[in-house]
């Protein structure tokens, strides 16, 4: 029965999925701005949300390598989609972004507008290897010797719903980068969808204050085993693999290796993998003069390790071949980033399988190059 | 000035290499060379010229350079204490000089005749085997820092486009 | 989760990249296209506190055209002026060109690692370097000379393209005269040039080297670097008492933007100087 209780710090209680709206409300109350999965020009976005209808409800996704298609499979379910190839990192960090402009004041320049206030961003659907990846994303840009201030501001108010994976894609392959399927932690309140209701843990306490006076119920035994028998279902599902065992030293002992080459004449260097890769970081700097030269802005863009004017420099470019920027992307992402951040840069979403034009598969390369090294 | 043999033994065992090599061989090199002092700017060969002498810098620097037409002479090379130059006098192959050698400051070298240096290496092939290694060293350095300058390490990319 | 709980430590200003005016104070040319840039901090607090490391760089940034990072080649002791030897080859360096005595600019620095000026002291130093890679070795030399009692014997072996590319050749008589052995080498003579002709690394065989107690400080053009190590390697100098100063696209100076970086390495935080040991396994791999 509904009641006015307040949900307790960890529990697990179901709501009806309608409710689901009191808890929207309850968000833009305090001044969030929902965010979530939903269909827009035929594809599948993270937009704002006004209400549940938004929800791509009855969708799913199919993915493979190079290859994502939205399907309309007349079920129920809101949250059936994996997400494509848009990720959280547009929120926290913007592939665009004014860092400030200014103006020519004699010889001197002054700082004519700073950065806006960002909004306080509600995520809604949050999928465990897109919840890893803005951990690692934190790491990056919330390092205890450098904070990126425009992260930080939209970060530390984000509240997330997350969302457990009952029906992984193609591409995905979680479970082996040890983030998935299941959310396991770092989250406001997590979800798991089942037919009738939404199974709802409260991870913090501001979680709890917004839930308050919601219509609630325990979670029952059944309901948990429910949810627990979905997920290893999901785990199941998932057949794709990406053995990490011997990771980053395949890598970093074997730059040298031919079979670099190989992915080298494959790769197009369109720079696909990194737009989508929700760990993926790496930022330039332009500035935007006006034509009488008195104003100037100064911007921030992502950048990718495949754009040829990522490394060049004085001498000239340091990777001016395509398999030497794949090499760098993959040797990074799987290898060095280990020492630099303490864990791999990949989460196991499968984003660049799914929109690599080219249908290279993270996975199946490194298998390859395993097997070319131990051959 | 004139000196007499036993400078230029004197002179050569200072040098680390024939301190390593049999008292006979160099006593036979010895035989065979005269100390000569430069002046600087003193020409000691010029391209083309036959003239006949392995020389080693006791002191001073001997520049080798390459006369180009409308551009003058371009230094490629100098030679500093205990460098050996002319090198291309002991194969047999080459008749003359591929480089002016010019003493840019005062200094003392040793020459060694050529000719006879080739005579004493053909009638005795272990005195053969040591100059020819010493030779093949001193070339293979000789390359490396010509590859070096050929790839024109300092030049900017903007150079390269300019070509 | 949110955060609101979570205290995050801030160690930098709101403003990304933000901008540090200073004006500059006079302009000399060093050889073609090269030329220092003595700039002062337009906040004479600002002035004041700046320190800096030998071997450290800072960013110098021209609004509307953008960052450049260039290295610092004053002498750290002098809290009155920063210099700057800039090279113009890329679109902020040609603008940087066009600027004039009294011309404002932005430096965010110091950044980045510096030469081991502490754990040199009570050996010999062997500098080995080419081109532009002189100043940011300058800082270096000063300090030695500064110190000039805490270090054994120490060795400048500096080459250039020609004599007319050789960096503050006005200096050198002085260096000499502080207790350092000054060696200068050209690729190409011509006949007034009374000096060596050859490479750097090719004249190492001329210095007696105590593989046991020198340490070697190098920068230049990478392929140079590699030919010195070999020489070093060859004279049996361990590996962790050779240092190297690398350049890459340095772009934001605090290891965030990613750009410089080399295998695990952001040139701009951990680089860009590196002890060797630390480096060698990413050093020779091919466009890497």
């Amino acid at each position: 029965m509904p009641n006015e209780r307040i949900p307790d710090m960890g529990s697990t209680i179901t709501i009806e999925k309608p409710v689901f709206n009191l808890l929207l409300s309850r968000l833009k109350e305090e001044g969030y701005l929902p965010i979530g999965p939903r269909v827009k020009n035929e594809t599948l976005v993270y937009d704002e949300i006004e209400s549940i209808d938004d929800l791509p409800q009855g969708y799913s996704t199919k993915q493979k390598p190079g290859n994502f298609r939205l399907v309309h499979e007349k079920h129920s379910r809101f949250f059936d989609i994996i997400p494509g190839a848009q990720s959280w990192k547009q929120f926290l960090f913007p592939s665009h972004t004014e860092l400030f402009a200014m103006r020519k004041n004699g010889k001197s320049w002054e700082i004519s507008s700073q950065p806006m206030e960002p909004p306080k961003y509600a995520f809604i659907g949050v999928r465990a290897c897109e919840l890893a990846a803005i951990q690692i994303q934190d790491g990056i840009f919330m390092r205890e010797d450098f904070t990126d201030p425009h992260y930080r501001a939209r970060r530390i108010h984000a509240f997330v719903i997350s969302v457990n994976c009952t029906q992984p894609a193609g591409t995905c392959f979680c479970t082996s980068m040890g983030t998935g399927p299941r959310v396991k932690e770092e989250f406001d309140v997590n979800l798991t969808e089942l037919d009738d209701v939404f199974v709802l843990t409260i991870g913090s306490e501001v979680a709890r204050r917004l839930l308050a006076g919601i219509p609630f119920d325990d979670a029952s035994g059944y309901i948990l085993s429910n949810v627990e028998r979905k997920l290893e279902h999901a785990e199941h599902q998932m057949t794709r693999k990406l053995d990490s065992s011997d990771l980053p030293n395949l890598i970093i002992d074997h730059l040298d290796h031919p079979y670099w080459l190989e992915i080298g004449k494959r790769c197009l260097s369109c720079t696909n993998c990194t737009q989508v890769c929700p760990t993926c970081f790496c930022w330039d700097t332009q500035d935007e003069m006006s034509l009488d030269g008195k104003t100037t802005r100064r911007n921030r863009l992502w950048d990718s390790c495949f754009n040829p004017g990522y490394s060049h420099q004085a001498g000239g470019n340091t990777r001016p071949t395509i398999y030497s920027r794949y090499r760098q992307w993959l040797s990074h992402k799987l290898g060095t980033w280990k020492e630099q951040f303490g864990t791999l840069g990949c989460v196991g979403c499968g984003r660049c399988i799914t929109w690599c034009p080219a249908e290279i598969d993270i996975t199946e390369e490194i298998a390859a190059l395993r097997n070319e090294v131990n051959r | 000035m004139r000196y007499d043999k036993a400078d230029v033994s004197r002179e050569l065992e200072k040098i680390p290499w024939f301190k390593e090599i049999e008292r006979k061989h160099l006593q036979r090199i010895s035989d065979i060379s005269h100390l000569r002092h430069v002046r600087a700017g003193e020409i000691l060969f010029r391209e083309g010229d036959q003239e006949d002498y392995l020389y080693i810098v006791i002191e001073g620097r001997v520049a080798l350079d390459i006369f180009i037409p409308h551009r003058g002479k371009i230094r490629i090379f100098t030679a500093e204490p205990w460098d050996l130059f002319g090198w291309s006098s002991v194969i047999p192959n080459i008749y003359q000089r591929t480089a002016g050698a010019v003493a840019v400051v005062d200094g003392l070298v040793v020459g060694i005749d050529s000719a006879k240096l080739r005579e004493a290496c053909d009638a005795d092939h272990d005195l053969g085997y040591l100059v020819m290694r010493r030779l093949s060293n001193i070339v293979a350095s000789r390359l490396l820092v010509t590859r070096l300058q050929l790839i024109d390490m300092f030049a900017s990319p903007e150079d390269k486009n300019a070509k | 989760m949110t955060m609101l709980a979570t205290e995050i430590v801030r160690t930098h200003a709101d403003l990304l990249l933000e901008p540090h005016w200073a004006e500059i104070k006079s302009i000399i040319p060093e050889a073609a296209d090269i030329a220092t840039y003595w700039i002062r901090f337009v906040d004479s607090d600002e002035q004041e506190a700046f320190r800096f490391e030998p071997g450290q760089f800072n960013m110098l940034y021209l609004p509307g055209f953008g960052e450049s990072a260039i290295s610092i080649s004053s002498d750290p002791q002098d809290h009155e002026k920063i210099g700057h030897t800039v090279r113009f080859v890329g679109n902020v360096t040609r603008a940087v060109s066009r600027l004039k005595v009294g011309d404002i600019v932005s430096l965010r620095g110091p950044f980045g690692s510096h030469w081991p000026m502490k754990e040199m002291e009570g050996k010999d130093v062997f500098i080995a370097c080419g081109g532009i890679g002189l100043p940011p070795l300058r800082p270096a030399l000063y300090h030695i000379i500064q110190n000039r009692d805490k270090y054994g014997k120490v060795t400048l072996l500096y080459g250039a393209r020609t004599s007319g590319d050789l960096m503050f050749p006005k200096e050198y008589e002085d260096w000499r005269k502080a207790g350092i052995d000054v060696e200068v080498t050209v690729d190409r003579g011509d006949a007034n040039w009374n000096g060596r002709v050859g490479v750097v690394p090719m004249w190492f065989y001329q210095f007696r080297i105590d593989p046991h107690k020198t340490t070697i400080l190098t920068c230049g053009p990478e392929i140079m670097i590699r030919f010195v190590i070999f020489e070093a390697m060859a004279r049996r100098v361990p590996l962790d008492r050779i240092y190297v100063s690398l350049e890459r696209n340095m772009k934001c100076g605090q290891g965030s933007c990613g750009h410089c970086q080399l295998g695990p390495y952001f040139i701009c935080k951990e680089g860009p100087v590196f002890r060797f040991d630390e480096l060698q396994s990413f050093f020779n791999v091919e466009e890497f």
